[in-house]
């Protein structure tokens, strides 16, 4: 992967198909670079945060946006959401919820926690692949995110 | 001055009210201190004691110790203001056992104001306060009863709700992987593959989409029996107007003749009714489509008193005879290359209207076309 400073895009996912699925889409949509990949939720925080194997990290280099999943080993999606916009140093960060749940309350949770999007997978992979491409497409290229602060 | 004998009738009569209370009643007189002076004979039998074990002696000797000392204050301040006491009052014998029974005591006054004696009158209530006890008792079982049982509905429910949670999570994930890495495989390897297994691929990829869409109506059939229901007035006119527009009225690619007649509003869950709405008018124009010019008529009856709606359509109609498998979970009448869809769209259509406490059914004749009609369970207004 790339060094961790010019990291644009956080990937929260443990499922290796789903990742492998979506880093296909990003490199089909010429989106692949400066990718970092987190397979559960202490490993996304430790980022965000620059604590434990990040603690060399700069804060400040904070993602264009985190791509979400919900359910996670360690600490799951929604506690990882809550964490991140309820610390004043990360909550400016946009997260995306990417996830197999059409469920009300994940929905309606994510909203009340700050989620800047929510996005379901769909099963099918052209769908899935277009889904994926706008999300970067929109918060890497479009999205104008504040400037950053420490 | 009253003659003797006028004394003597006085007498008599007094003692004819008195035998006859004494046939009625438990009679006790104590005197201000509370001591026994007089006991008739059915205080001795309810008390199980002789007469003179009661005379002279403290009326507490029958005191249960079941009423809270406030309880027994009261009633002795009341007495001892020279009103008359009313109540019920549980009693020890002198075997121990208990009995109830309803108490008046009347205080009789000296000149001076102060008791001079009390007369106590009571009934045998025991037997009616045994029953009371036992409704009491029972009442508090089924209410214990009921509280266990909605505790087991509760948990079932929440089991209910944790697989549903875990299916739309954890079984959509591998049907995105078998999907996916289909295509990858088509993308990546297409032309390595002879034709026959490109076709192959796709009908895995056919598959897994269709479990996909399968899982996703199995879900939202499921939360319908979960989610409340929150009735208000629906605008029904409105919600076909806009089901219509929502499902491509007026359709670019088919020649759809759509006639809407005038609907009274009902009362419902809107977003449930909705749904109702667009399932009968989906399957209409899906079921016209090999029609030339196809016709779907909306409408509104009265059948029995009961405001009835209805959705007709000349499309393929259906047989009669399989009427009664149409709303089942997962049925369908028509083969799945002729016309798609999962057989969950009538299912939830009926689940609805059920739940509204209405009825839904269906009239077709084959190549025909068909008429879906229901009704909410509402009286109409106008007949």
């Amino acid at each position: 992967m790339n060094e961790p400073s010019v990291v644009e895009l956080l990937i929260v996912e443990d499922n290796p198909q789903d990742l492998e699925l979506a880093l296909r889409a990003l490199r089909q949509a010429k989106l692949a670079n400066f990718i970092q990949i987190a397979r559960d939720g202490a490993e996304a925080l430790d980022f965000l945060l620059c604590e434990g194997p990040f603690a060399d990290r700069r804060l400040a280099a904070a993602p264009k946006v985190v791509l979400l999943d919900l359910k996670l080993p360690k600490v799951d999606g929604l506690e990882v959401l809550r964490r991140i916009k309820g610390n004043p140093r990360t909550a400016t960060i946009p997260v995306v919820v990417v996830t197999s749940s059409k469920e009300q309350r994940d929905l309606v949770e994510s909203y009340q926690l700050g989620v800047n999007s929510y996005i379901v997978k769909p099963v099918n992979f052209e769908r899935f692949t277009a889904a994926v491409r706008d999300v970067g497409l929109y918060w890497l290229l479009l999205n104008q995110p504040p400037s950053a602060t420490e | 001055m009253p003659t003797e004998a006028e004394l003597r009738a006085t007498l008599k009569e007094i003692g004819d009210l008195k035998a006859a209370l004494d046939e009625h009643a438990i009679v006790a007189i104590t005197d201000p201190q509370g001591r026994i002076s007089y006991v008739n004979d059915k205080f001795c039998a309810i008390s199980k004691y002789r007469r003179d074990e009661l005379l002279g002696q403290d009326h507490r000797i029958i005191n249960s110790g079941y009423h809270p000392k406030e309880f027994i204050r009261e009633l002795w301040a009341t007495i001892g203001r020279g009103r008359v006491w009313h109540g019920e009052l549980k009693n020890r014998a002198k075997d121990g056992t208990f009995y109830w029974v309803d108490t008046t005591i009347v205080p009789f006054l000296n000149d001076d104001g102060r008791p001079r004696q009390y007369v106590a009158i009571r009934a045998d209530i025991t037997e009616r306060k045994a029953a009371e006890e036992t409704i009491l008792r029972l009442n508090s079982e089924l209410e214990q009863r009921v509280r266990e049982r909605t505790a087991q509905l509760e948990l079932t429910n929440r089991e209910l709700e944790a697989f549903s949670y875990s299916v739309s999570h954890d079984l959509r994930a591998p049907l995105r992987a078998i999907d996916g890495f289909s295509q990858a495989v088509l993308e990546d390897f297409g032309p390595l593959l002879p034709e026959e297994g490109q076709r192959q691929l796709q009908t895995i990829r056919y598959s897994s989409q269709r479990m996909g869409a399968l899982i996703d109506d199995l879900l939202t059939f499921a939360r319908l029996n979960r989610q409340d229901l929150s009735k208000r007035p629906i605008d029904t006119a409105r919600v076909v107007r806009e089901t219509l527009a929502e499902l491509g009225f007026p359709w670019a690619d088919r020649q759809i003749e759509v006639r809407v007649g005038p609907l009274t509003p009902s009362l419902g869950d809107p977003v449930l009714i909705r749904q109702v709405w667009v399932n009968l008018i989906s399957n209409a124009v899906k079921y016209t489509r090999r029609r030339a010019v196809a016709e779907i008529e909306i409408g509104e009856t009265v059948v029995d008193g009961q405001l009835v709606y209805f959705i007709r359509d000349n499309g393929v109609g259906f047989d009669m005879r399989y009427a009664g498998k149409l709303f089942g979970v997962f049925q369908r009448l028509h083969r799945i290359e002729d016309y798609d869809g999962t057989g969950v769209g009538l299912a939830t259509v009926q689940r609805i209207v059920q739940r509204h406490g209405g009825r839904v059914w269906a009239e077709a004749v084959v190549d025909q076309g068909a008429t879906f009609s229901f009704h909410l369970g509402m009286e109409t207004r106008h007949e």
